[in-house]
């Protein structure tokens, strides 16, 4: 029998082979691991479904594969591989119906992008169109449920494709890094420069990790109006609060970190000020507020930015945010987030206290409208009652889409922001 | 002998296997079509849809002229002169057969009679009069499609118990015919034999004519069966059938009833079966379902990579149009478009007297899927144009979406209903509202009207009947 690639998971179809465990010729039990693939969210081990002998392998590291595409060929006995024979022809006609594209595969329509899902289509009614439109969506590999039809009945005309394009090309304008799948996106011809002209030098492939964060960098940064607000925050206070109560959270096995204290402050000031949890839905051109409050937290691992998101942190307290914070951040480390895990986040904080470092200008995590970037608190001589007196201060820089958001309204953010960290009740650590 | 190298072949010359060669050349393609009959056409234009319609209307004649001694217009009692009737009836064939081979040739496809042997996914061995020839082939398209079924049961090898593809020969007209299945095959080939004078007895298993159209549809037709045949018996088995003398002894059943009759004819018409035996597939990795049809796709390919299969062998609907419109997708996938029979409203006629056309989706099948429609009305008693040949008995019906006013479907009844069909499909097709329909000027006085005013009814305004506005 073939082994293919099975079902990865939502929105990952794909991913490259990074390490192979076994060679053609060796016995496998059902469920052992087999392959490593990595994807842009995760590493993951593909198990066998079945035991067997390896008669053959058709992939090797770093080959990109696709679900459904065949890993290898298990045989039981020397009659198998003539069962194998007869599992090709299905899995060829699967394999060309992944090839069709899809309507997330074209030029530009972002992952998040919600596209407004057209006329209802009821259970038992296509689109209205004429069969004439309908070929040239299908050629153009255009769903025509998400097209909303101008003519008498919610009909579908030419014209009504014609603006649906246009409209996913002005989606498409940022121009994307190294699309996956297919360089599809207009951008100009990179120059390949060489390097080595002018001194030594090593190469490294850009990791499906890498790619996806370079594409959503740029894609936020060339599509949102960016403005970095700073301020600081005296976190005198809080700091002693958290010497107070370390101890007694690691007995509860958690550590007590700023960031669990930051979340606890961010979903307070974002409940004063919805806009910043808000997103912008450019296709209806609404404001969208959310009445939930998960928090993606940016987590530094060996492979680059992944930024899980803690979920209903309205409903959290110090504790199980600290515990969550952590273990969340583990599983990024390890590479071993969920796609899910990584989805809906409604504004996201990057700590860089940890590490060092003033204030910085963090770009803003689409189609979330703001982020708060902290640098590392150190003492400061700060004027207060006229009196100068040291003060452990922290390093604040929040930015946010300008679009949706005016100057006015990241100053009192972020000044009600600091003032939660300034006035940080005890009652809310203490457990 | 080196074996011929085609792109394509084409497997079976019907309605779908011509019109997919036909197009198939016309992108450029080589192409070999095979058929193992010396006409080309297939069932349809030898042994289905043009030979009984060329019956039907030499029936219709004798029909008008009975229904004309009421207007005062008396004829004679017809006589019928068997050998004429199937001597005209086969030159409509032998025109349109040779019609698709003067095309085949104009179109530089090649046209090899044998038949065809699938040696494996890539070569077709065809017997020819002239000895085996081997075709090499990028793809096969199977479109070889079905026959009349004849139940084991009921194979007595004896030709007085025919099937339609028998019937349609019109060897005689028996003086007692008893057709078996209430079907459209059953109820035209009745039809016509009632009208040249036999005295038919109809059975059918179910309880109901014609069971895939709605009952108000079927409700003329019904009539017309009870009135021209001797008999209906519905929801009743035929147990044995046997040879006796020169008639055939039939034991049926009704409402636990038994009866032994003799008829001199016995047309079995209780569906169609595959043509899928002999072809070599086992050769292939073509796979078939429990009946017999080959397993496609939307794009029409089997399991096996380079075959394709088409129309009545690829199952669903068993209608010619059907199949043309699957030939063509095949072959748009073949080079490479992006094709699929998906969302494809293909429209149904029974050409009974009067004839019953519908397309898209039924008020049963609405009902059976808990889709919300309303259905709107016209019946043919207010169309003038209906009054004036005397056919009053039939009904357009419309089958809206009410909250977008879309046409979903499309019934209707009577006369000509299968030429009215059209602009029904067309409405299905292009997602017209019945606002279009009604916009729409349709000439006066044509059966066309009542298209438009069964969409007009759905507003409630129709010129011509008066519409009880209630929930349906």
């Amino acid at each position: 029998m073939d082994l293919k690639l099975p079902h990865l998971g939502e929105g990952a179809d794909s991913g490259t082979v990074v390490n192979l465990f076994v060679k053609e010729g060796d016995t496998v039990t059902k469920d052992q691991p087999i392959l490593e693939l990595e994807n842009e969210k995760a590493v993951a081990t593909i198990p066998s479904i079945a035991a067997g002998t390896i008669t053959q392998i058709f992939v090797k590291p770093g080959d990109k594969i696709r679900v459904g595409q065949r890993i290898l060929s298990l045989g039981e006995s020397a009659a198998a591989p003539s069962a194998a024979k007869v599992e090709v022809a299905p899995v060829r006609s699967r394999e060309r119906l992944i090839q069709t594209p899809s309507p997330q595969q074209l030029p530009g329509a972002p992952e998040e992008e919600v596209l407004e899902p057209g006329s209802e289509s009821k259970p038992g009614a296509v689109p209205a169109a004429a069969p004439s439109i309908r070929k040239v969506a299908r050629e153009l590999g255009i769903d025509l449920a998400r097209v909303r039809g101008s003519a008498r009945g919610g009909r579908i005309v030419l014209e009504d494709v014609r603006a649906y394009i246009q409209k996913l090309q002005r989606l498409a304008a940022a121009p994307r890094v190294a699309a996956p799948g297919g360089a599809l996106a207009p951008r100009p011809a990179p120059e390949q420069i060489d390097f080595s002209k002018w001194g030594p030098i090593s190469k490294a492939p850009l990791s499906p990790l890498r790619e996806v964060i370079a594409r959503r960098m740029a894609e936020s940064w060339t599509t949102t109006p960016h403005v970095t607000q700073f301020d600081e925050a005296d976190i005198t206070a809080l700091m002693a609060l958290r010497k107070k109560y370390a101890a007694a959270y690691e007995q509860q096995g958690a550590r007590l970190t700023l960031t669990s204290f930051a979340l606890k402050v961010v979903v307070a000031t974002l409940q004063k000020h919805p806009i910043f949890n808000a997103s912008l839905d450019e296709v209806a051109q609404e404001i969208v507020f959310k009445q939930y409050y998960h928090i993606g937290i940016a987590v530094d691992t060996d492979a680059g930015l992944i930024v899980p998101v803690i979920r209903d942190a309205d409903k959290k307290n110090v504790l199980e945010l600290s515990r969550e914070l952590e273990d969340l951040a583990g599983k990024a480390r390890e590479r071993k987030v969920s796609a899910e895990e990584l989805k809906g986040g409604t504004f996201t904080i990057s700590n860089q206290g940890g590490i060092g470092g003033g204030p910085f200008t963090p770009i803003v995590n689409k189609p979330q409208v703001a982020i708060l970037g902290l640098g590392r608190g150190a003492m400061k001589a700060v004027v207060r009652d006229n009196r100068i007196e040291p003060r452990l201060m922290l390093p604040i820089g929040l930015s946010y889409d300008h679009r949706v958001i005016d100057g006015a309204a990241a100053a009192r953010f972020t000044v009600d922001l600091a003032q939660g960290f300034e006035s940080f009740k005890e009652d809310d650590v203490k457990i | 002998m080196d074996p011929i190298k085609t792109e394509i072949v084409v497997v079976g010359a019907g309605p779908g296997g011509y019109a997919a060669a036909f197009y198939a050349a016309d992108l450029g393609k080589k192409v070999i079509l095979v058929e193992r009959d010396k006409r080309l056409g297939g069932v349809c234009l030898n042994q289905g849809c043009i030979p009984s319609k060329a019956l039907l209307h030499a029936a219709h004649t004798i029909t008008s002229a009975r229904e004309s001694e009421r207007r005062g217009i008396l004829f004679a009692a017809p006589s019928i002169d068997v050998a004429k009737l199937r001597t005209w009836k086969e030159s409509i064939l032998t025109r349109l057969a040779g019609g698709i081979a003067q095309l085949a040739k104009m179109r530089g496809v090649r046209v090899m009679q044998g038949r065809g042997y699938f040696e494996d996914s890539q070569t077709l061995r065809v017997e020819t009069e002239q000895g085996q020839q081997f075709i090499k082939y990028e793809h096969a398209v199977i479109a070889v499609g079905s026959k009349a079924a004849m139940p084991r049961d009921f194979d007595l090898g004896n030709p007085r118990v025919m099937t339609s593809t028998q019937a349609l020969e019109v060897e005689d007209i028996p003086e007692n015919l008893l057709v078996i299945g209430g079907g459209y095959i059953g109820m035209e080939l009745g039809t016509v034999y009632a009208t040249f004078g036999s005295k038919v007895v109809l059975i059918e298993a179910l309880d109901s004519l014609l069971a895939g159209a709605d009952p108000d549809l079927a409700r003329p037709i019904v009539a017309y069966a009870k009135k021209a045949f001797k008999e209906v018996r519905l929801a009743s088995r035929v147990g044995k059938m046997a040879t006796s003398g020169k008639q055939i002894k039939v034991e049926s059943e009704t409402d636990g009833q038994k009866k032994e009759e003799l008829y001199d004819r016995v047309l079995i018409a209780v569906g169609r079966a595959p043509n899928a035996e002999d072809l070599g597939l086992e050769n292939t990795k073509v796979s078939f379902d429990e009946k017999g049809f080959i397993h496609v796709n939307e794009k029409q390919q089997t399991t096996d990579p380079a075959i394709y299969a088409i129309g009545d062998i690829a199952g669903g609907v068993l209608l010619a149009h059907k199949a043309t419109k699957e030939g063509r997708i095949a072959v748009e996938v073949i080079v490479g478009e992006e094709s699929a029979f998906v969302d494809v409203t293909i429209p149904a006629v029974v050409f009974t007297d009067p004839e019953i056309a519908w397309c898209g989706l039924t008020e049963a099948e609405a009902k059976a899927k808990g889709i919300v429609v309303q259905v709107s009305k016209f019946p043919w008693a207010a169309s003038g144009r209906a009054l004036t040949f005397d056919r009053p008995e039939g009904l357009t019906k419309l089958i809206v979406d009410p909250d977008t006013e879309r046409i979903l479907g499309v019934g209707i009844v009577g006369q000509g209903a299968g030429e009215l069909i059209a602009e029904g499909v067309l409405a299905v097709e292009m997602g017209a509202t019945a606002k279009d329909l009604a916009l729409a000027v349709h000439p006066h006085p044509t059966l066309s009207e009542t298209l438009m005013e069964a969409a007009e009814a759905f507003y409630g305004h129709a010129t011509h009947t008066l519409v009880r506005r209630k929930a349906e």
